[in-house]
């Protein structure tokens, strides 16, 4: 497998965890420090907050522009799918209709398990709880790393396992910062800290100075 | 019986040249010389042994290889203007039969960057960029001008000296930090479990920001020192021995044995300092006069 073919399957299974993509990332310090970054983006991704959502302003500057540019064009009249609906009764089953699929997606979301009750739901408590929780942390592959690393130096497992542990303990401790106090910045930057410490790692892991 | 004494002495002797001259008939030196442009980049990856880096004079970039036997070989490779050193492990090769000791000379303003896993490495004198990777590699930077430095261990010990007017970046999960007279515009480290000290005025108008999740932090200043310094560890203790000109309007509490804010010499020509530490001890003290 070249970078390029590695880089092209990440689309299919951006762990980078089959035997294919083990085997190129164990040769090549560019492609697992790539993977590594991806790993990272991917699980920080999750913790920006609702806030960093851009404000009404930009999404109708972006609709402006796409319609300067033709990318979005009116809708022409007399050629509605469903001319029925623009008369009578018809004007207010769409409004009906809306309300109906919203109802039904806060009583679907209220059965969900919900990301963002999980993270408010990290405490310090919670942030000792067993291996499954800091297996689960972040949502790099853990198990997959120490068993690499079993495979290519079982000398070197414990010092991986040992600060797997620690950082995996960063992760939640600053997640649980950030449950208590979410305008706290320095918990932010705390929790993006650790899993640059979580990212360096995997990429000292797979690294190709590990004999 | 003095016969018999004499005789195992004189066996003794023997087998243990016989082993020396073995070991040493199995190291083999090896050098190899390169000439470069300005700014080169020097790269050498040895799983197993140390790296010394000095500067050369002149254009030309010098490797001595010290390999232990020969389950290793180095493999060289130029490509325009960059170098590149890699041990070649044999089949059969462990940590001792595959290490290899470089003595490298370069020229002062080529960067370098180097990844071990066990051995050290050594930089010293340089004004290119210094790239350092190693999971257990002991790692000493020292004398380093107007250049970048960038250092990433898992447990290895880490030491910074006398690097000015750059950036310098350590990550390290648990080794401890060690840095010595180090300031410029930027200067980073962040560690899991590892303790940071930081010995040094924190230049003038630089970032410094010392963090580590559970190791702890200590910084000691001179009385000439002018900074801007916040302090906050979560469940640790923080302590300053420095009398700060307190920080009217902060974004958190200021809960005291927590957390501190203030300023230190002129306030115009100063430095931030950042301090942060989950469970970690902070403690910011004056340098006692000698």
């Amino acid at each position: 497998m070249t970078c390029v073919e590695l880089q092209e399957s990440l689309a299919e299974n951006e762990k980078a965890n089959n035997a294919a993509q083990r085997a190129h990332l164990k040769d090549c310090p560019h492609c697992s420090a790539l993977v590594a970054e991806l790993l990272v983006i991917a699980c920080a991704a999750g913790e920006l907050r609702a806030a960093n959502e851009p404000s009404a302003r930009v999404w109708n500057s972006i609709e402006i522009a796409l319609r300067k540019e033709g990318l979005i064009r009116p809708q022409r009249a007399g050629r509605s799918l469903l001319p029925a609906l623009s008369s009578g009764w018809g004007r207010w089953l769409i409004p009906v209709a809306a309300g109906l699929l919203v109802t039904a997606g806060i009583l679907v979301r209220q059965h969900l398990p919900s990301r963002q009750v999980a993270n408010n739901e990290y405490t310090a408590s919670s942030a000792s709880t067993g291996v499954e929780s800091e297996a689960a942390v972040a949502g790099l592959n853990d198990d997959d790393l120490i068993q690499e690393i079993a495979q290519q130096s079982p000398a070197l497992q414990a010092q991986y396992t040992e600060n797997l542990r620690h950082v995996n303990q960063y992760i939640l401790d600053a997640k649980s910062s950030i449950a208590a106090d979410p305008n706290d910045e320095d918990a932010h930057r705390s929790l993006m800290e650790a899993y640059q410490q979580k990212s360096m790692l995997f990429e000292l892991a797979l690294d190709r100075s590990l004999p | 019986m003095t016969g018999r004494i004499i005789e195992f002495a004189v066996i003794g002797a023997s087998l243990a040249t016989t082993l020396m001259a073995g070991s040493l008939a199995a190291e083999t030196h090896k050098e190899y010389r390169f000439n470069v442009g300005p700014r080169a980049g020097v790269s050498v990856n040895n799983p197993y042994g140390s790296i010394s880096v000095k500067p050369s004079t002149g254009n030309v970039v010098v490797v001595n290889a010290v390999l232990s036997s020969d389950k290793v070989e180095v493999d060289n490779n130029v490509t325009g203007n960059r170098v590149e050193v890699v041990s070649h492990l044999l089949p059969g090769a462990d940590a001792r039969s595959g290490s290899i000791e470089y003595e490298i000379l370069i020229p002062a303003d080529a960067s370098v960057t180097l990844h071990s896993s066990t051995g050290a490495l050594h930089v010293e004198k340089l004004r290119g960029d210094v790239t350092l990777e190693g999971a257990g590699a002991t790692v000493d930077v020292r004398d380093i001008t107007n250049a970048h430095v960038h250092i990433k261990t898992l447990n290895g010990p880490v030491t910074v000296t006398n690097v000015q007017d750059g950036h310098v970046e350590v990550d390290s999960l648990s080794g401890k930090v060690t840095l010595n007279q180090v300031t410029g515009p930027l200067v980073q480290v962040i560690s899991t479990s590892g303790g940071i000290n930081y010995t040094g005025d924190f230049g003038d108008r630089g970032e410094y920001r010392l963090t580590s999740h559970s190791g702890d932090i200590e910084a000691i200043v001179p009385d000439t020192t002018s900074a801007d310094v916040s302090a906050r560890s979560v469940r640790g203790e923080v302590h300053d021995d420095i009398h700060l000109q307190p920080r009217q309007h902060v974004p958190y509490v200021l809960e005291k044995g927590s957390a501190f804010w203030g300023t230190m010499g002129r306030a115009a020509v100063s430095s931030t300092v950042v301090l942060r530490s989950f469970s970690g001890k902070i403690h910011l003290s004056k340098r006692s006069a000698k």
